[in-house]
């Protein structure tokens, strides 16, 4: 049979194998082969095959085969993947951000998210001032919540590591991070605050 | 004496029935002279009714063109009756879009372009699948004629028919795919090389999909069945069907049949366009594959 690394170019609805021997990850669907009541294993998108072995604990020891796209397509946010975004507007309870990237992968067309007052920090969450957390143009990396409404995604920045990643001052240098609430302007010395991400150990 | 009771399969009973007088000899002259219509005839008292009749299908009532000869039609390139154009496609056409392909089957040359999964207009409702938005245009070079014909204005929503069967909208939920079609030159049968490009744009997008869509026309002229009809065969077909189909899956997406068909040329037309489809994937295949080793080497 194929070695595990092998990889091998597939097309949409190419048959990868039969559901009783493999499982079916990442870009490969199960479905009925043809009517015949035999269920199969199918890819789904363009691109590499890759066959991953199970685990030795876990009490299917089907292997899984993924299908990756060979091309580096823009990403869409989902329930749980932590983005970079760029706040656009700060109102009394919500801030509004532009998705900029989703995870490691830049998006090709920006969607729109929004910060809650809640979902700003963990602790206190009702005295959250907007303003002292965020400004327009500051660079955050947030985790996206849920789907949201029609408008926009839900995010949340309550985490140490998610925050103001980089923002710049009135003076027009960026910023440096002194603590979790305040970044210093390296040109004047001033001090603004900010929900700050905890960046490195 | 009663006459026996009609039977329903032949056509022409071996011998009329007795009966009395003159509606039996009148019975009998139909029978004879004009075998295209059945008569049901109640059995009971004589002089009674004819009640329904039901006509069969006629014959080709149009003189053939070729009068000495089985077949209607001579196809103007030389054509076999069921061979296709030979099929160019090629992937990754349009750079700004998130996936194209081109395809030139003949003269019918097509581009396709596919944005997305992009954000949905804040107008449109919350929704938690994908939605697909196709639109299907000429280039004013396109056609012979000036304007877009009557037909022409519905390829949009055919095309979205097409496609959503093969797409799965629910790993895109909130967002839209655009599928925008452009037509360079119009020379027959081209919904279904518009499909076919779009399918192959959307995996070359990285659209997840059950599988490629591939689409074939098939056209009746007189009594003879011509698959990959071109312009001058379109424009003088009796009847033209159009079917794409997932190749693999074995399923069909869409089915389209407009004109004058009999049961036998349908049967013969579903097939045949179901065979085509099947080797058009192969080269739809073919293509997806080349194009992605093509700048590794």
């Amino acid at each position: 049979m194929r070695e595990e690394g092998e990889e091998e170019m597939v097309t949409p609805g190419e048959m990868l194998g039969k559901a009783s021997e493999v499982k079916a990850g990442k870009g490969a669907y199960v479905a009925d082969y043809r009517n015949s009541g035999i269920l199969c294993v199918f890819s789904s998108l363009n691109g590499l095959r890759r066959t991953v072995s199970p685990s030795p604990d876990s009490p299917d020891q089907r292997p899984t085969i993924e299908v990756t796209g060979h091309k580096a397509h823009g990403a869409v946010p989902e329930p749980g993947s932590v983005v970079i975004a760029r706040v656009t507007k700060v109102m009394a309870k919500t801030a509004s951000a532009d998705i900029m990237c989703v995870g490691p992968k830049a998006v090709q067309e920006k969607f729109s998210g929004i910060i809650r007052q809640q979902d700003v920090r963990a602790t206190e969450i009702d005295r959250v001032d907007m303003h002292l957390s965020f400004r327009p143009g500051d660079i955050v990396r947030a985790l996206v919540l849920s789907l949201g409404d029609a408008r926009a995604y839900h995010l949340s920045t309550a985490k140490n590591e998610l925050g103001v990643v980089s923002a710049e001052s009135t003076a027009g240098a960026t910023m440096v991070p002194i603590s979790w609430t305040e970044m210093q302007c390296p040109l004047t010395g001033q001090i603004e605050q900010r929900k700050v991400a905890k960046v490195g150990s | 004496m009663d006459p026996p009771p009609p039977s329903s399969a032949p056509l022409l009973s071996p011998a009329p029935p007795p009966g009395p007088g003159f509606l039996d000899f009148l019975l009998k002259a139909v029978f004879q002279r004009n075998s295209k219509y059945r008569v049901q005839r109640m059995a009971s008292k004589a002089g009674a009714a004819l009640t329904t009749y039901s006509p069969a299908p006629s014959r080709n009532s149009r003189t053939p063109i070729f009068s000495d000869s089985d077949v209607d039609w001579v196809r103007p390139d030389g054509r076999g009756f069921h061979q296709c154009r030979p099929a160019f496609f090629r992937t990754g056409a349009v750079n700004a879009a998130a996936g194209s392909a081109y395809a030139e089957f003949g003269n019918t040359k097509v581009i396709v372009s596919v944005f997305g999964p992009r954000e949905s207009k804040k107008a449109m409702m919350y929704s938690d699948v994908g939605r697909l938005n196709c639109s299907v245009s000429y280039t004013t070079f396109g056609t012979s004629i000036r304007g877009q014909g009557s037909e022409h204005k519905e390829f949009s929503s055919m095309l979205h028919k097409a496609l959503e069967g093969a797409i799965m909208l629910e790993t895109f939920p909130k967002t839209t795919v655009d599928v925008f079609a452009l037509v360079l030159e119009s020379g027959g049968s081209d919904l279904p090389v518009i499909i076919s490009c779009a399918s192959l744009a959307l995996a070359d997008a990285g659209i997840m999909m059950y599988d490629l869509v591939a689409g074939v026309s098939v056209s009746c002229l007189g009594k003879n069945l011509v698959i990959d009809p071109m312009l001058e065969e379109e424009s003088c077909q009796d009847g033209s069907l159009m079917l794409t189909c997932l190749p693999s899956r074995y399923e069909v997406t869409q089915l389209t049949v407009t004109g004058e068909w009999s049961t036998a040329n349908l049967n013969e037309a579903m097939q045949l366009s179901l065979d085509a489809c099947s080797k058009l994937a192969e080269i739809m295949r073919s293509c997806l594959k080349e194009a992605a080793s093509g700048p590794q080497d």
